[in-house]
């Protein structure tokens, strides 16, 4: 079996060359697939939460900071700027509540914005998006190809 | 002293929620017993508090399809409960309740999603209103909603919610015994820091 990396919630994985990395079931988290095809190098972070807040240690729990920091990895081992693509799945809002205020909000759609706008800020295209509805999203991506795939329950699975 | 993470909990402030766990889901067990017309039995009732991956990893694949009716609390417990079925448990219920049977997921239509809410509803309602009596407290419930998913999709909503304050995730977990069987089916209460702190103070157990 070919090599497969886990990403966990508020986590982060990066490859070269070969295998895939995977996440689970995104809910309103957000997945964030980088990809330099020049030199096959790719990472997947799983991100919770639009910005940080505190002083939290936990840097790849939140979009600007996951961000950033995958980046400057990304950078390190070789990746170039204007080559990177970014792919982003996930960002649903699993529960419609109804009736008036609730104190949880639409999570997924403020994680979609600010993952979009830092890639933005960054230089960084958006070439593929599937986010928001109301369903959970598998991600994973293929180092070989820099191809993303999602699946969902009850529905095609996408690549892109 | 006040509990600023949920890992800063002692054995007797765990003691305390398990047993608040224990009067809500022997309460909620009830209902779900005159709801359904058969005995049903409760275990007694598991406090975690663990990481993320973990959390999920502990009721199964984050892949795993499940029911989930989420009711958010207000007033004096802020946080969510969330009950989550798996399919076993759907089929007690829509059997009795409208008299069908699904083999997956996929089959749950308006009908049954609508009857699994109700249930949830009830069995979510007759949770709390047992810890506030017991403690004299006011927590205003929303109106449930359900979503058929993934595990982990699910679990994400607590997490995002208490994301900022907590890397971990406090879960009050009981389960129910439908007849002799025992079905899968989890009741999870998902409090805030705030409120935990809360509770203990008005519970009188503040101090330790």
């Amino acid at each position: 079996m070919e090599k497969q990396l886990v990403v966990g919630i508020g986590d982060m994985k990066l490859g070269r060359q070969e295998g895939t990395i995977i996440t689970y079931a995104l809910g309103s988290c957000i997945g964030i697939a980088l990809y330099d095809p020049m030199i096959k190098l790719g990472a997947l972070v799983h991100i919770m939460l639009p910005e940080r807040v505190n002083s939290d240690a936990n840097i790849f729990k939140y979009a600007d900071t996951g961000v950033r920091e995958t980046l400057r990895k990304l950078y390190a081992y070789g990746a170039v700027k204007h080559r990177m693509t970014a792919k982003i799945a996930g960002g649903a809002k699993m529960f419609d509540m109804k009736g008036k205020s609730s104190a949880m909000g639409n999570i997924g759609e403020r994680n979609a914005q600010m993952v979009k706008r830092v890639l933005m800020q960054e230089g960084i295209r958006i070439v593929k998006e599937d986010t928001g509805a109301n369903y959970a999203r598998t991600m994973s991506i293929d180092l070989a190809s820099g191809m993303v795939l999602v699946k969902t329950f009850g529905r095609p699975e996408l690549r892109m | 002293m006040a509990i600023e993470r949920f890992e800063d909990m002692n054995a007797v402030a765990l003691d305390v929620f398990r047993e608040i766990g224990s009067i809500g889901v022997g309460n909620a067990a009830t209902a779900l017993s005159e709801v359904l017309g058969v005995k049903v039995k409760m275990k007694l009732p598991k406090v975690s508090i663990q990481g993320y991956d973990d959390a999920i990893a502990s009721m199964g694949h984050p892949e795993d399809m499940v029911a989930a009716i989420l009711v958010e609390m207000g007033g004096d417990i802020q946080g969510i409960m969330l009950y989550m079925l798996k399919l076993d448990f759907i089929n007690a219920i829509l059997a009795r309740l409208v008299g069908k049977y699904i083999e997956d997921f996929s089959q749950i239509d308006e009908l049954s999603a609508s009857a699994l809410e109700e249930t949830g509803n009830i069995i979510i309602s007759s949770y709390i209103s047992a810890i506030t009596k017991l403690a004299g407290l006011e927590v205003p419930l929303s109106v449930p909603s359900i979503s058929v998913n993934m595990l982990g999709g699910i679990l994400s909503v607590p997490m995002a919610m208490f994301g900022e304050i907590s890397d971990k995730l406090m879960m009050i977990q009981g389960e129910f015994l439908i007849g002799d069987t025992q079905l899968e089916g989890d009741l999870l209460l998902l409090p805030d820091i705030k409120s935990l702190n809360f509770l203990l103070k008005k519970l009188g157990v503040a101090n330790v």
